[in-house]
Formats: structure tokens, sequence, C-alpha cells
């Protein structure tokens, strides 16, 4: 028993390839956060959209649009607005393919974005070394964002799990511009899996943490405190959300009335059921190997609901549940 | 010759550069063209490139019905590469004719396409639908390794292999080039085989079969298992068989294999291909097919050549002496 969703997830401006200056970039060795100059990206950006960042200025002309043969070599535009000649190209790329990082902070009017990112691999780790004042080579923004936070009805329940959080900065900024209520819930294994969530309480939102250790906020998992904020199980005291009847119309905004989640498969399963049970619109972020990035390599489909796949990046990454089977990774 | 010719940025000194080459009874503008399977039907690099200026997009492989692919994890990087197992997931020649070749005909697109078949006669039908549509040629893929039943199996026995491409042969009169498999104990063999069988030219190669252990999770990477592995690593493997098939058929060779420069495109002419196809390198960057062209350009500008056709074969003529 699904229900149709008729809000969409969304486009708003084609993507760019940008030079970006790194602005900071700070990390505990495992968990990273890269702030960098890039205006073109910020500029478009919308919550939920992700880059493909090569830590490397992959040497190519970086210049966006058409660049016709008989023209002249394009000069890379760098993002503090100098212009500079390509560097030579490295004949092996190491790491080859760019990695797909979601934003974290998008703010066009500084003309910067934040990721933040955990090494996993070669490309992260070489992600990690790039320091301060270097240029990064981005795609961006690509796939589809969030629905516009405006035009949904009743409270948005956001919902991060580990690094699913960070991208729930951006949408939690855009829903509080847009003057949504919003709540958050967000956890992870440990406190040091947190990141991404001081982001998020910086926008204002308020925000439930949860640890499966319990060694920040409560103890268990997103799901027990998701349950609660929509009434699948016994209230907590105070809490008044655990009306059996979810009726949505005006006088019940602090009612959720959408949720918004990115993390583990697992997680965004168990949270897609319980909004499918309580009739609660759920749009959901999902995490595959890209190798484009755009479209192209067919490499990062999901599984579609009723057969065949759809594109994690063009498609999605953000979906609404219901078009998606969940569980695969 | 070059009525149409792009003459990129080059040296100063001199004419610029003829990067056109004459192949099948056609000019192409470059000879540096997107392989199948890394440039879709070229919708997705349409906003920073203009598609006119490619030599010839070689669009995903294209079945007589569509094609779903493979379930699971299908991209991996490994070392100087990436291992795909995509299941050569397409939409049909019936999507590409009524959406995708329209669409690519209004931006002056220069097309040829990949066709892929699980039996000689789904090979031959595609063929059949593209014949008078103007498409400036076919590529039979004969070799991927991504369908258990789908291309492999023709391109790993020369019999096998001249089969489908003689049924083909029969159904068009396109140009008809066919893209040999690495997969084989002997790629020459196989090459002889389908240049007998009506094949105007040859591309070589496809991806080379491998496959990666997730050891956290102790099991295949790939939900395939195994994957066509692309990229810098298999260049040297590429560029050998390139050597090996031209200087035993006639019909031209289109290198292919972990071309990410310039300079790389110039080894696998120079080594005897007649044009070559970037693949990986369009996933870094959406304009490899272009910015490898200008590479090209330039590195004939600083050397003194002028045509194309100057580098093709050009380091085998010391062997030949």
């Amino acid at each position: 028993m699904t229900m149709r969703t008729l809000r969409q997830t969304q486009v708003q401006a084609g993507w760019v390839r940008e030079r970006a200056r790194v602005l900071t970039h700070d990390g505990d060795g495992e968990i990273f956060k890269l702030t960098l100059a890039a205006p073109a990206v910020a500029r478009r950006a919308t919550a939920g959209q992700f880059v493909q960042i090569h830590p490397l200025p992959v040497g190519l002309p970086g210049q966006p649009g058409p660049a016709p043969t008989g023209q002249p070599r394009p000069a890379a535009v760098m993002s503090n607005g100098q212009r500079s000649q390509a560097s030579p190209r490295p004949a092996a790329l190491d790491p080859l393919l760019r990695r797909p990082l979601s934003l974290c902070e998008i703010r066009p009017e500084a003309g910067e974005i934040s990721l933040i990112y955990r090494v996993v691999g070669r490309g992260t780790r070489a992600l990690s070394a790039v320091p301060p004042g270097a240029m990064v080579d981005l795609l961006g923004p690509l796939g589809r964002s969030f629905p516009d936070p405006r035009a949904g009805q009743g409270r948005l329940l956001l919902i991060g799990g580990g690094l699913g959080i960070p991208p729930m900065a951006a949408a939690a900024r855009w829903a509080v511009q847009g003057g949504r209520p919003v709540v958050a819930i967000l956890g992870a294994r440990t406190a040091r899996y947190l990141a991404g969530a001081r982001e998020v309480a910086a926008t204002g939102v308020p925000v439930i943490t949860v640890t499966d250790d319990g060694s920040a906020g409560e103890r268990g998992l997103v799901t027990d405190a998701l349950d609660r904020l929509i009434g699948m199980s016994e209230p907590a005291s105070g809490d008044r959300a655990g009306a059996a009847a979810p009726d949505r119309g005006p006088g019940t905004e602090d009612r959720i009335g959408e949720v918004w989640a990115c993390g583990p498969e697992p997680m965004l399963a168990a949270v897609k059921e319980r909004c499918a049970e309580a009739g609660i619109p759920c749009f959901v972020s999902v995490e595959r190997f890209m190798a484009c990035g755009f479209g192209a390599c067919l490499g990062c489909t999901v599984p579609k609901a009723g057969g065949g796949y759809l594109k994690t990046c063009q498609d999605g990454p953000v979906f609404p549940a219901e078009e998606v089977v969940l569980g695969g990774f | 010759m070059g009525s149409e010719s792009v003459r990129p940025a080059g040296g100063s000194g001199g004419s610029a550069p003829d990067l056109s080459v004459r192949l099948f009874g056609r000019t192409f503008k470059t000879p540096v063209w997107p392989a199948s399977g890394c440039f879709g039907y070229g919708r997705e690099f349409a906003g920073v490139m203009d598609l006119s200026q490619i030599g010839a997009i070689c669009v995903k492989g294209t079945a007589i019905e569509p094609w779903d692919g493979n379930p699971g994890i299908r991209v991996v990087e490994t070392p100087g590469g990436m291992l795909n197992a995509i299941g050569l997931q397409n939409p049909g020649v019936d999507h590409f004719l009524t959406v995708d070749w329209p669409w690519l005909q209004e931006r002056g697109a220069t097309v040829i396409v990949n066709i892929v078949g699980r039996t000689v006669d789904e090979y031959a039908a595609v063929a059949r639908r593209l014949e008078g549509t103007g498409v400036a040629g076919l590529e039979l893929n004969i070799s991927c390794p991504n369908v258990k039943e789908g291309g492999m199996a023709f391109g790993t026995t020369p019999r096998s292999a001249a089969e489908v491409t003689a049924a083909v042969r029969r159904a068009t009169t396109l140009p008809l080039i066919v893209k040999l498999s690495p997969n084989v104990t002997d790629i020459v063999e196989i090459a002889r085989a389908v240049e007998s069988a009506g094949a105007d030219g040859l591309s070589v190669i496809n991806t080379l079969m491998g496959m990666s252990i997730d050891i956290r999770r102790r099991r295949p990477h790939l939900g395939n298992v195994f994957g066509g592995l692309s990229g810098p690593a298999i260049k040297p493997i590429a560029l050998r068989m390139v050597w090996q098939v031209a200087g035993a058929v006639k019909v031209p060779v289109i290198g292919i294999g972990g071309i990410m420069t310039g300079e790389d495109a110039v080894e696998f002419l120079m080594a005897g291909a007649s044009a070559v196809q970037v693949g990986t390198a369009c996933f870094v960057d959406p304009r490899a097919p272009l910015t490898i062209a200008e590479e090209l350009a330039q590195f004939m500008a600083e050397h003194g050549y002028r045509r194309v056709g100057d580098l093709v074969g050009a380091a085998r003529l010391r062997g030949a002496l």
C-alpha cells in the first residue's frame, strides 16, 4: 500500500565544471570537512544534490560551455576569477575517477560550499591530503534535489544517519529559509560519527540526536525517535504527535507531514516502511559507486519499483521512497 | 578531403595540422571519438560541449529490444582503471530512432551506432533498422564481457565472430566496424576472420575481463562478479593488440584502451590505428574527446605532422626497414 507522492524531486540548473580553491580542510584522520570557494556550483546547487570531485585539478581545460575544436585551447577558469593555462596532464591519474559527495552547506551569497566525507578508500584518502589553498576539480551540482520545502504540508522531518547527516544541513537551511516548520533526527554509531550534526544545528532547527551506544543524545536508532514523532509507538511524555488518524490540515503544523532521509540503506528501508504505514510522503537520498555522476555510464543504478533501474546520479540521488527498491546495499 | 576539416590550435609556425580523417568513404572532423558505453547517446554531454565538433559519437550498445542491465554494484575503481558490469542496459533501437537519433541530428552530430544482440538474428535485425537512417556506420559489439548470453560468445572464436559479422554484412550497406574482444588467445586470428567476413574496420580493443573483491564483505565487488577493465591500466595491452592487428589486416583499425591524453592517442596512431576512441576518460573529463583532439593537434604542430595520416603506423616504419 504505497501512497502516491505528487511532490517531485527537482533539478534547478545544469551542472558545470569548476576549479575550486580549498578554503578549509579539517579532519581527524577519518572524517573530514572540506570548504571550497566554488561560486558557480554554489549558485546553482540545491539541497540533496552532489558534486563529483577530483583531488587533482585534473589538468584539463576547465572551460564550461562549448569550446569548438577550432578555437585556441581555453584557459582554465579558476574560482578566484583568475585565468591560468591548464597544467600538464598526468598520463595516469590516481585516483582515476572522481568521487561523488553530497553538498553539506551551500552558501551562494559567499560563493562557498562545504562537503563532509569519510576516508573509505584510495580516492577519499587522496582527497584528504589536499591542503587549504590547493585547487580541486568539481562537476556539479549533480542530480535531483529534495522537493521545494515551501510547497509541502505539515512539519518536515529530516533524518540523517552517519554520513547521511551532512546533506541534512543544506536541507535544514532550505526549509528554514522557506519558512517550513522542521525538525531533525540525526543518528550515528557513536558520537564520533555525528559529523554534520553541528552544521544542521547551526541552521536553528530542533535536533534529536541518537547514537547506538548512547555516547551522544538518546541511545537507540533513528527509527525509535521516528516512531515517537509519527505516533507509531507510545508517545513520550509531552510529545503530542500520537494521533492515530493523521490529519494534515490547517492547524496541525507540528504534525510530521513529510520525511527526507539520507543514510545507510537499511535505515532508509526502515524509514520508508514506517512512512508508508503512516501515510507520510517520504523522500530518500541513496548512495552508489559512480563512474561519471552525470548519467552516461549507467554504473550507479538503483532498482526501480515495478522493474528496471533508475540512475542514482540523474534520476536521484533523492527519490520519492516508493519509486525505488531499497535494502540491496 | 578536408573541406569540413577542423583546424585546432597548434603551433604558431606554418599551417595548423589537419585533424580530419577519411575513413569508410567519408570524412570525420577528428580521429578522436567517444567510445560506446562511455558517452550514452550524447545527451548528458551537450551542456558542456558542441557535439558537432566530435569526429564521431559511438553511442551506447543498442539492441533490438530494451535491455535492463545487471543487478547489484556495476562499477568499481581499480588501480589505474575501473571495472564495469553494466550489462548493456539500453533502451532499444526503436527508442534510439524515435528519440535519440533526431535529437543528435539536430545537433549536427556524426553517429556510429554500436549494436548488440543475443543471437545472430538480433544483431542483423538492429542493423536492418538502421539502414537508410543516415547514421555514419555500425560498430558490432561481439566482445562485451558483461552479459552471459551476449557478446562474449561471438567474439571468442574466429568462426562465431565471422558468422555474426557476415550476417550483419548481409543486412546493411553501412560501414561495418567490428569491435574485438581482447579476452581471446589470438586476436589476430579473429581479426582476420571478421575482415574476411566483410568488416570495413576493426575497433581494438573492448574491455579486459577482470574482477575485484570487497575483503570486508567477503564478496566480489561487482554484482556480476566479473567486469570489463578499462582505463590507463589496459593501455599497454591495447597498444600491443592494435600493433598486431594493424599489421595483419588491410581494413582500418580504430585504437581503444586507456587513452587519456593527446600523446596517448599519438601512440595508438603510430602503432597503426587510423583513429582512436576514448572511453573512461569521458567520465573524468566530459570534454575528453575534444580535449584529446586538441592535444593531438598540438603534438602534430610541435612535431611537424600536417595530417593524421602522417602519424598512422609511423612507429612501424623502423621495423619494416
